[in-house]
């Protein structure tokens, strides 16, 4: 079982990463999936690298010492990695949306809106089909649906960033 | 420190932050940043600014 798991999961890797790679070819403007940035962008996209990396590193050493505690989660333990690389990216994207370099400079925002709320519905899919069959929770523990969950939080806390970068932003308009 | 005379020089050839930035290759922000005295470019970017305002880089960047 764990080995069709591990199976499947790696499948579904691969199939995503195939499906990330068409769609960031279609949705850059030059049609290169890679995404294109200017200096000041890049060096402060590798101050937000640098402390998604803090972020996972101290997440994980908090995971270390609450297992040591035998402390128990709702989730999966499978599940708890995965969950500080989200913590880490949450970290890089707010601070790139913080800072004005969330978008590249050839990146079709309305393509990657499209794409992110096809992310939202395809991630909240698997979360209320669970959740209307009595599933979402098992022997007291999430599994893998612990996943779509933290992408979902991770959205909505980019999203919120975003509303209220939006908000307080005043020294980027084409006045001053 | 604020950059006036990149801000003047672009205002001259009645170009937006966007119209230089495109012409440079970098991001809209990022000529706000420099204007503002906020990002401080590495040479290739002044050279870039200064050839497409036409200005030499002591007259956009030299400070007396």
């Amino acid at each position: 079982m764990a080995l069709q798991l591990s199976v499947g999961l790696l499948f579904g890797i691969i199939v995503g990463l195939v499906i990330a790679f068409v769609l960031l070819k279609m949705a850059n403007t030059n049609h290169r999936m890679k995404t294109e940035y200017d200096e000041r962008q890049q060096l402060i996209r590798g101050k937000g690298y640098m402390y998604g990396f803090y972020t996972i590193l101290f997440y994980e050493v908090i995971m270390m010492i609450l297992d040591l505690a035998e402390v128990n989660f709702p989730i999966e333990h499978y599940t708890i990695h995965f969950v500080g690389v989200i913590f880490g990216c949450t970290v890089l994207c707010i601070y790139c949306l913080w800072n004005d370099v969330y978008w590249g400079l050839n990146n079709n925002k309305k393509k990657y809106s499209v794409i992110i709320v096809v992310c939202i519905i395809l991630n909240l899919l698997p979360i209320i089909g669970q959740a209307a069959n009595g599933t979402l929770v098992q022997d007291g523990k999430i599994g893998l649906t612990t996943l779509n969950i933290f992408v979902i939080i991770m959205m909505a806390a980019i999203g919120v960033a975003a509303v209220i970068k939006k908000l307080v932003k005043r020294d980027s308009s084409e006045e001053e | 420190m604020k950059n006036l005379r990149l801000k003047s020089a672009r205002a001259a050839l009645d170009l937006s932050q966007d119209d230089l930035a495109k012409a440079c290759g970098v991001s809209r922000q990022t000529i706000s940043a420099i204007e503002k005295g906020d990002y401080n470019p590495t040479i290739n970017l002044c050279i870039a600014i200064c050839k497409t305002l036409n200005k030499t880089l002591d007259e956009l960047f030299w400070e007396e």
